[in-house]
């Protein structure tokens, strides 16, 4: 374990478009939020300011990070295709590695960069709480935290499909399109085939519901802020942001259970395969 | 002697095409064993399956008489094909990343770098050495853990004759230390001059193995002619001054024992009722010999 940690260490820091890629996921992430917080908008029932506020933040914050979970993704790709391009997979075993550490130390990777974004929103969620939130106790600054665990799953979702990805194209552009064509309009495609009640169990859409457009912003799709004429002003659900009648306990159940779906799958695909 | 490693029936195909077909031998330890074949013959394919990293579709293989275990693996430091690492890394670290793996220590890097000439150039980037110098990179990482058993394909591909002559000396240097050495080339006289038990291969089939001298040895060969060239055959098969004889296009061709000389073999005829309408004594060079064997 210590070992794995620390090859995939070497192979990752020094990896130039690593670094370059985890800087801007940090310049965008951290771009999204400070504009989105000189941003005013009206919406009946609540301000912007409120996201900002604990413990509205804690949905916020994870949902804002979590649409750089592709961009993690496509990290992963590289670093697993980078493997293949190189053939150092290919050494790794003949040095002395099996198939399953190779397995192993890349989820070890997916893992440590999750921890990462995990700390990087911790951090920017308790800064511009600490600043923004008024009446702060120690209920109202906790109330909703595990929201950024949940977060923490997600990331892991994407990134362990992005292993996957990786391990079935064995080619950096390829599973890089092959992902986002699979997250953008395949999975969207093949769910319209399939009963409203089946459509929410497909992977991409159990994963990416695990962050939620925060409570603080649905209610602005809910029915005590609609129009004059009866209508809401935005629906959400409509728009695909909101989950679809799956408790947040069931999502987060049925994401480990895809991530252990992909990481078994992805095992058996690099112990069968030629490398 | 400990066998090092033992293929039994081993196969590999590709899709329809069967790379490597019934492959069997046996290297012992201490020797310096060569894989001789043209390209495609399946010398690389049997190490690349033997190494792991291809998986057979039949037969089986040991090393160190149990099956390959993550601890044999350790013992053994391969080259198989192209160098294969890290671009954007230094030599250092491509290096501290094989010696993590073979839980070796770091020391053992310099120490494989300067075997290879590469000291000098330990902080330069894999993806900045030329093509020799990722070769002798490769050899450098083969070092690293300072293994029982060398396993080196086409070590010396892409080197210019100072490379080449490199490389050759760290092998030889290596089996003289009692290293066990496998090597795969289509360089018959890297084979030769290297290597003491040769195994040819051809289309994926082990066509012959053994000694090198036995096999690949530049032996005097008499080509005779008689009237009736079955018969004389026959005899000579028969005859105990005879290694081997065989007709080549409307001759025979005639390898004699060691010490035996073409007038014994001249007087075998004669004694035999054979009377020769041509002898000649010519050399046999080593291509010929491995051309003949793999036009078999």
């Amino acid at each position: 374990m210590k070992k794995l940690f620390e090859l995939e260490k070497i192979k990752t820091l020094s990896y130039p478009a690593f670094r370059t890629l985890m800087i801007i996921h940090f310049l965008l992430f951290f771009l999204v939020i400070l504009v989105a917080s000189r941003v005013h908008f009206t919406i009946p029932g609540f301000s912007v300011k409120g996201l900002y506020q604990f413990p509205n933040i804690w949905g916020f914050f994870p949902w804002v990070a979590s649409w750089f979970n592709l961009f993690l993704a496509i990290v992963v790709i590289l670093l697993v295709g980078n493997e293949f391009s190189f053939r150092t997979f290919r050494q790794n075993v003949i040095d002395g590695l099996s198939r399953n550490d190779l397995i192993g130390g890349k989820l070890i990777l997916v893992l440590a960069i999750a921890i990462y974004t995990f700390i990087m929103v911790l951090l920017a969620v308790l800064i511009f709480g600490l600043i923004y939130t008024r009446d702060l106790s120690f209920e109202i600054i906790f109330k909703n935290s595990y929201l950024i665990l949940i977060y923490f799953i997600q990331a892991i979702g994407y990134m362990s499909m992005g292993i996957l990805v990786a391990i079935i194209f064995r080619n950096n552009a390829l599973s890089i399109i092959m992902f986002i064509l699979y997250f953008a309009l395949i999975e969207p495609i093949v769910r319209l085939f399939f009963k409203a009640e089946v459509r929410r169990f497909f992977p991409m859409k159990i994963i990416s519901n695990l962050t939620p457009m925060p409570e603080f912003l649905t209610m602005a799709s809910e029915k005590k802020y609609t129009s004059a004429t009866g209508e809401s002003y935005l629906d959400f659900t409509e728009m695909g942001l909101l989950p679809e009648n799956l408790s947040l306990g069931t999502t987060v159940f049925l994401a480990v259970g895809y991530i252990g779906f992909f990481v078994a799958l992805s095992t058996v695909l690099m112990n069968r395969r030629n490398l | 002697m400990e066998k090092v490693l033992q293929i039994n029936n081993l196969s590999k195909n590709y899709g329809s095409l069967q790379a490597v077909k019934d492959v069997s031998f046996t290297v012992n330890q201490g020797e310096v064993y060569g894989i001789l074949g043209p390209n495609g013959s399946g010398k690389t394919t049997t190490l690349a399956v033997v190494l792991g990293i291809l998986n057979a579709n039949g037969g089986d293989y040991q090393w160190f008489d149990e099956p390959f275990t993550k601890l044999a693996r350790r013992r053994i430091g391969s080259l198989i094909e192209t160098p294969n690492f890290y671009p954007y890394l230094s030599l250092w670290e491509n290096l501290k990343i094989v010696a993590k793996i073979k839980d070796a220590p770091e020391s053992d890097i310099n120490y494989a770098l300067g075997v290879a000439n590469l000291l000098k150039r330990k902080h330069t980037n894999f993806g900045h050495l030329s093509l020799g110098m990722k070769q002798r990179m490769s050899m450098a990482s083969v070092l690293i853990g300072n293994p029982e058993v060398l396993v080196l394909d086409e070590p010396t591909n892409g080197l210019d004759p100072e490379g080449f002559a490199e490389v050759r000396n760290i092998i030889q240097s290596q089996a003289k230390e009692g290293k066990t050495i496998i090597l795969a080339s289509h360089i018959l006289d890297e084979v030769e001059k290297v290597c003491s038990h040769v195994a040819i291969l051809k289309s994926g089939e082990l066509i012959a193995n053994g000694r090198v001298g036995e096999l690949l040895s530049s032996d005097e060969t008499v080509h005779i002619q008689a009237e009736n060239m079955e018969a004389l055959l026959v005899v000579l098969n028969e005859s105990a001054i005879v290694k081997n004889a065989k007709i080549v296009d409307d001759e025979i061709v005639v390898v004699l024992e060691t010490d035996i000389k073409s007038t014994d073999l001249s007087k075998l005829c004669f004694e035999k009722g054979h009377s020769l309408s041509k002898i000649v004594v010519k050399k046999q060079s080593l291509e010929d010999q491995f051309l003949q064997l793999v036009k078999k």
